[in-house]
C-alpha cells in the first residue's frame, strides 16, 4: 500500500497479501484456517451420524430390513471411486510442492472425473429408489411398489436421503473448488512457493472422502 | 514487513488520513476489507437489531402491565416474544460483542494490521446481512410464535414461517463460524514481534475463547436446524413422535449449541471488563493466569453442560444428575474471574469515569446472574423454577445485566478510539445511572414473581402477581429511556464531541499506541512488545506481580 | 538486514518455506491399504458377527480414516498445532455422542422400570394406519433396548 512505511530490500512476492509479513505466515495461517473449518464440517456432520445412532439403537430390526433395498453395489463402487479420487488429490498436491505443472493438472482432472462419477452412480441410485417409492417422509410409498418393510422404515430413508444428499452438495461444491484450482493451475499460479490454495481444496476433499468412509458401512452395510 | 521508523520531518509532511476518511463514498464502504470499517458496519447492523428487539420487549412488557388482555392477543404475545428472542440471540447478542467490536479492538490490540482473512471478514457481514433479511422476512411471511428454540414438535405443525426462521439463524450461524476462524487464525498468526501468549492483553483472550465455540458448537446448530427444516418440509420422522421419531432428541441437538453460545455471548463481555478494570484503576490486572486459563475453561467446560436446559423434558433423571454437578463446574472459573477482577480494583487508583460505572454495574448484574444460574443449575431446585420468570429474570441478568452492560461500558472505553472524539462523561454517567435503576427495576422483581409462580411466556395472569409485573414494566420503561441515552451520548460525541488524544485513558495495550482514530493500516511501524499490557507506568515495580 | 518475527519469534529465513514432500509411494501404499480395508469391510459385514459386526465395521473405518488424515492430509508431517485442534474437535464430537446416547439408553431403561410407555408409535392419520395395515411388519421395533 503506498502509505506504509518502506518494505524490506527482499521482494515481497506477488502472491504475498499485504496485512501478512512473511509467506510463512501466510501459508501458515491459510492452513490453519482450512484446517478449522475441516473441524466446523466433522462437527455439522457429526449431528447426522448421531441422529442416524439413536434411530439404529430404537429401531435396529427395521434399520437392518430398510438397508438391505439399498445398492451395496453402487456404494462399493462410489466407496473406490472416492478413495482413488483422494488419492489423486494427494498426488497433486504433491505435483504442486515439486513444482510438476503437468501432473497437477492431471491428477486435478482424474479427481474432478471421479467425482463426476460419484455424482453419475449416485443419480442412478437415486432414480432407482423414486421408481421404487422408497423415499423419505411425504413420499415414502414403499407399500404401493410392493415393498413389505417394516413399519417406520421411512425414518430410516429419511435419514438415508440426508445424509446422502447432504454428503452429495458437498460432493458438488468440491466439483466447483476443484475446477477452480484447476483454472488457476492452468495460469500457473502454482508452484512450489504458493501451492496452499491446492493443498487447502484437497483438505476439504479429503473430508468429503472420510464422511464417505463412515457413510459406507453404517447405511449400506448393516448387520 | 516495516524497518526503522520514517523521519519526524516526512511523517509531519504527510499525515496519513485516518481509516475513516482514507477512502469516501459509499462503494469504498461496501466493498471494505478494512477491519475497522467492518467492524462499524457491524455495530450498526447490530444496534439497529437490539433497537428492534428491544421495541418488542417494551411492547411485552406494556402489555403485561394489567393481568388481562391489552392490545395483544394470546397468538400476537406468542410471536412478539418469539421475535423478540430470536431476533436478540441471533441479530445481536451473539454477533455483538465479537464482530462489532472485536473485529476494531483485536488485530489493533495484536499489533497487526488487519484480521487474517481480511475479505472472509466481509463476506461474514454479507451473510450476516442475509440472515437479517431473512430473519425480517419472518414478520411478513407469518410471522414465529414457537419461542426462539423452536421445540419440536409445535414447530413442525405450527403455520407460522419456521422455515424462513430457521434459514436465517443457519445462515447467521455461517456468519458466526467465518468470524470465529477469522479470529482464531489472527490470535495464532499475527501477534506483534514480542507478543507471548502470556502478554496478550485479556481481551484477546476471551474473544480467542469466545471464536474456539464459535468454530466447535456453531456447525450443530446448523445441522439441528436443518434437519427441522426437513423434518417440517418433508416429515422425515426424526423429531415428531407420530412418526417414529423422539422430540427431546430435538431438545439435545439444539442446547448443544445453544448452551455454548450463551457463553460466546458472554465471554467477550468478560474481556471487555478485564480491560475496564485494570485501565479504570491504573492496576494490573490481579491473577493474570486464572482469568485467561480461565477463559479457555470456561469454553471447554460450556460443552458439557447442556442438559441443564432439559431437567423436565424427560430427559432421564441420570443423566439431569451428571448435567447437573458439571454445572456447578462452570460456575468456577466464571467466579474466579469475578473475584480477580474485585481484587484488581482493591487498592487501585480508580477513576469514576463512565466506563468504570459500567464496569461496576457488570459486577452487581452478572454476578446475581450468574449466582442464580447455580440455582437454577440444581436439578430439585429447577423443577420447581424451570419455565417460570426466576429463569426469566436469569438469562436477563447475565445477558443484559452481563453482556450489554460491558458492551456498552467497552463502547465508551474505545469510543474514542473508535472516532477521535471524547463523549459527554456527565451524560455518559447519567445513562449508567438510568440503566443500573431501570434494569435492576424490571428484572429483580421478576425473580420474585418467578419464584411465587409466574410462568413465562404468559400475556395474562393471576391478579395476586399484578402489582410486581407492574413494577417491572415500569423498570423497563427507565431502562429504556437508559439506553435511548446511551445511544444519543455516543451519537453526539461523534460529532459534537471533544477531538480525543491518541491514548485518552494512558492505557499501555497496543490499540493505544496509535494515532485515535487509527490510520488505515493500523501503525505506522511495527510495535515490539516487551512487557504485560497492564504494566502501567506508576505502578511500583518493587511489588510482587507477573 | 532487519529482524523478522513470526508468531513473536525472529525467524531467519522469512520468504523460504519448506515443507515434507511425501513420496509417491507411499501415498500408493495407503491407497492399496485402503481399498484392502474397504475389501474387508465388505467381508465383515457378510461374516456374521452378530452384534459385534458394528463395532468392527467402525473400527475398520476409523483405521481407513486415520489413514486418509495422516498421510493422504499429512497431518502425521505437518506442525502439531493442526492436529490438535482437528483432533480435539472429535473430543467435542465424543461428548455429544456420550451424553446424549446416555441419556436416551438410560431414560429408556429408566421408562421401562416405571412402567410408562413412550407413544413413539401413535396413529395420527387414517391414512397412515391404512398403509400400515396394508403390510403388518411381524415384531414392530420397541422404544430402547
Amino acid at each position: 500500500m503506498s502509505s506504509t512505511s518502506a518494505h524490506d530490500d527482499e521482494e515481497r512476492p506477488w502472491f504475498l497479501a499485504h496485512h501478512f509479513d512473511t509467506v510463512g505466515q501466510q501459508v501458515s495461517a491459510a492452513k490453519l484456517g482450512m484446517w478449522l473449518f475441516c473441524c466446523t464440517e466433522v462437527l455439522m456432520f457429526s449431528g447426522l451420524f448421531l441422529a442416524y445412532f439413536i434411530i439404529r439403537t430404537l429401531y435396529p430390526e427395521m434399520v437392518l430390513g430398510a438397508s438391505e433395498e439399498l445398492n451395496k453395489t453402487a456404494g462399493g463402487v462410489n466407496t473406490i471411486v472416492l478413495l482413488t479420487s483422494s488419492f489423486t488429490m494427494a498426488l497433486g498436491v504433491r505435483a504442486a510442492q515439486t513444482n510438476n505443472q503437468k501432473a497437477l493438472e492431471r491428477n486435478l482432472l482424474i479427481t474432478i472425473a471421479c467425482a463426476f462419477i460419484f455424482m453419475i452412480v449416485k443419480y442412478f441410485e437415486y432414480t432407482a429408489k423414486i421408481e421404487h417409492g422408497l423415499l423419505p417422509g411425504n413420499w415414502y410409498a414403499a407399500a404401493e411398489h410392493g415393498y413389505m418393510l417394516p413399519k417406520y422404515s421411512r425414518v430410516f430413508f429419511g435419514v438415508y436421503f440426508t445424509m446422502t444428499g447432504l454428503h452429495g452438495v458437498h460432493v458438488l461444491v468440491g466439483i466447483g473448488v476443484l475446477s477452480w484450482i484447476f483454472i488457476r493451475a492452468r495460469r500457473r499460479e502454482f508452484n512450489s512457493e504458493n501451492y496452499v490454495a491446492v493443498e487447502n481444496a484437497g483438505l476439504y476433499w479429503h473430508i468429503v472422502d472420510l464422511v464417505w468412509i463412515f457413510l459406507f458401512p453404517l447405511l449400506y452395510l448393516v448387520k | 514487513m516495516s524497518k526503522s521508523k520514517e523521519t519526524p520531518a516526512a511523517k509531519a509532511n504527510a499525515p496519513e488520513p485516518s481509516y475513516l476518511t482514507a477512502k469516501s463514498g459509499l462503494m469504498s464502504w461496501l466493498v471494505t476489507v478494512d477491519h475497522k470499517r467492518i467492524g462499524l458496519m457491524y455495530l450498526a447492523a447490530t444496534l439497529f437489531f437490539f433497537l428492534v428487539a428491544g421495541l418488542l420487549a417494551i411492547a411485552l412488557r406494556t402489555e403485561l402491565y394489567t393481568p388481562t388482555q391489552d392490545f395483544m392477543s394470546a397468538a400476537t404475545y406468542n410471536k412478539v416474544f418469539t421475535l423478540h428472542g430470536a431476533i436478540m440471540v441471533f441479530l445481536f447478542i451473539i454477533p455483538s460483542v465479537p464482530a462489532a467490536l472485536g473485529n476494531f479492538i483485536l488485530p489493533l490490540m495484536l499489533g497487526a494490521k488487519d484480521v487474517a482473512f481480511p475479505k472472509l471478514n466481509l463476506l461474514s457481514f454479507y451473510i450476516y446481512c442475509i440472515a437479517a433479511v431473512m430473519l425480517v422476512t419472518t414478520l411478513f411471511l407469518g410471522s414465529l410464535d414457537t419461542g426462539w428454540t423452536f421445540y419440536t414438535p409445535y414447530s413442525k405443525s405450527t403455520g407460522t414461517a419456521v422455515i424462513m426462521a430457521t434459514m436465517g439463524a443457519f445462515v447467521a450461524g455461517f456468519s458466526s463460524i467465518l468470524t470465529g476462524v477469522n479470529f482464531v487464525v489472527t490470535v495464532h498468526k499475527m501477534r506483534a514481534p514480542g507478543m507471548t501468549w502470556n502478554r496478550m492483553p485479556l481481551m484477546i483472550w476471551a474473544i480467542y475463547a469466545t471464536a474456539l465455540i464459535q468454530v466447535m458448537a456453531t456447525p450443530v446448530l446448523a445441522i439441528t436446524l436443518f434437519l427441522l427444516i426437513i423434518e417440517r418440509t418433508l416429515n422425515i420422522g426424526i423429531f415428531d413422535p407420530a412418526l417414529g421419531g423422539d422430540p427431546v432428541l430435538y431438545q439435545h441437538f439444539f442446547w448443544f449449541y445453544s448452551h455454548p453460545a450463551v457463553y460466546i455471548m458472554i465471554l467477550p463481555g468478560f474481556g471487555i471488563i478485564s480491560e475496564l478494570v485494570t485501565v479504570h484503576s491504573r492496576k494490573h490486572i490481579f491473577g493474570y493466569r486464572a482469568i485467561a486459563l480461565s477463559s479457555v475453561a470456561i469454553a471447554v467446560i460450556s460443552f458439557i453442560v447442556w442438559g441443564h436446559h432439559m431437567f423436565v423434558s424427560g430427559q432421564s433423571e441420570l443423566a439431569g444428575i451428571v448435567f447437573s454437578f458439571l454445572t456447578f463446574a462452570v460456575a468456577v472459573p466464571t467466579a474466579i474471574k469475578v473475584f480477580s477482577w474485585v481484587a484488581t480494583l482493591y487498592g487501585g487508583s480508580i477513576r469514576f469515569n463512565t466506563p468504570m460505572w459500567y464496569a461496576l454495574v457488570f459486577l452487581w448484574t452478572f454476578t446475581v446472574g450468574g449466582l442464580t444460574g447455580v440455582y437454577l443449575g440444581t436439578l430439585s431446585v429447577d423443577v420447581h423454577l424451570h419455565d417460570t420468570y426466576f429463569v426469566v429474570a436469569h438469562f436477563h441478568y447475565v445477558m443484559v445485566g452481563g453482556t450489554v452492560v460491558a458492551f456498552i461500558g467497552g463502547l465508551f472505553h474505545w469510543w474514542p478510539k473508535m472516532f477521535g472524539r471524547m463523549f459527554n462523561e456527565t451524560a455518559g454517567k447519567i445513562s449508567a445511572l438510568l440503566v443500573f435503576i431501570g434494569f435492576n427495576t424490571t428484572f429483580m422483581t421478576q425473580f420474585f414473581l418467578g419464584h411465587q409462580g409466574m410462568p413465562r411466556r404468559y400475556y395474562a395472569y393471576l391478579p395476586e402477581y399484578e402489582v410486581m409485573h407492574q413494577v417491572s414494566t415500569i423498570g423497563s420503561w427507565i431502562l429504556m429511556v437508559g439506553l435511548f441515552t446511551v445511544l444519543g451520548t455516543l451519537l453526539h460525541a461523534i460529532k459534537y464531541g471533544a477531538k480525543a488524544p491518541s491514548n485518552p485513558w494512558g492505557a499501555v495495550s497496543l490499540d493505544w499506541q496509535t494515532a485515535s482514530p487509527p490510520i488505515e493500516h493500523n501503525f505506522h511501524d511495527t510495535i515490539h512488545v516487551t512487557g504485560s499490557p497492564y504494566d502501567f507506568p506508576e505502578i511500583d515495580k518493587s511489588g510482587a506481580h507477573h | 538486514m532487519s529482524l523478522v518475527y513470526l508468531n513473536g519469534k525472529p525467524v531467519d529465513h522469512p520468504h523460504e518455506n519448506h515443507h515434507h514432500v511425501s513420496p509417491v509411494w507411499q501415498f500408493t501404499a495407503v491407497f492399496a491399504a485402503l481399498v484392502t480395508l474397504t475389501i474387508l469391510t465388505y467381508l465383515v459385514s457378510y461374516a456374521g458377527l452378530g452384534s459385534a459386526s458394528l463395532p468392527v465395521a467402525m473400527a475398520v473405518a476409523m483405521v481407513k480414516a486415520s489413514l486418509v488424515i495422516a498421510f493422504f492430509m499429512h497431518l502425521f508431517y505437518e506442525d502439531r498445532v493442526y492436529a490438535f485442534m482437528f483432533l480435539s474437535c472429535f473430543i467435542f464430537v465424543a461428548i455429544f455422542f456420550t451424553f446424549v446416547l446416555f441419556d436416551m439408553h438410560t431414560s429408556a431403561e429408566m421408562n421401562e422400570e416405571a412402567g410408562i410407555h413412550y407413544k413413539r408409535a401413535v396413529e395420527d392419520s387414517a391414512e397412515q394406519a391404512d398403509t400400515n395395515r396394508a403390510f403388518d411388519a411381524p415384531a414392530p421395533a420397541k422404544a430402547g433396548h
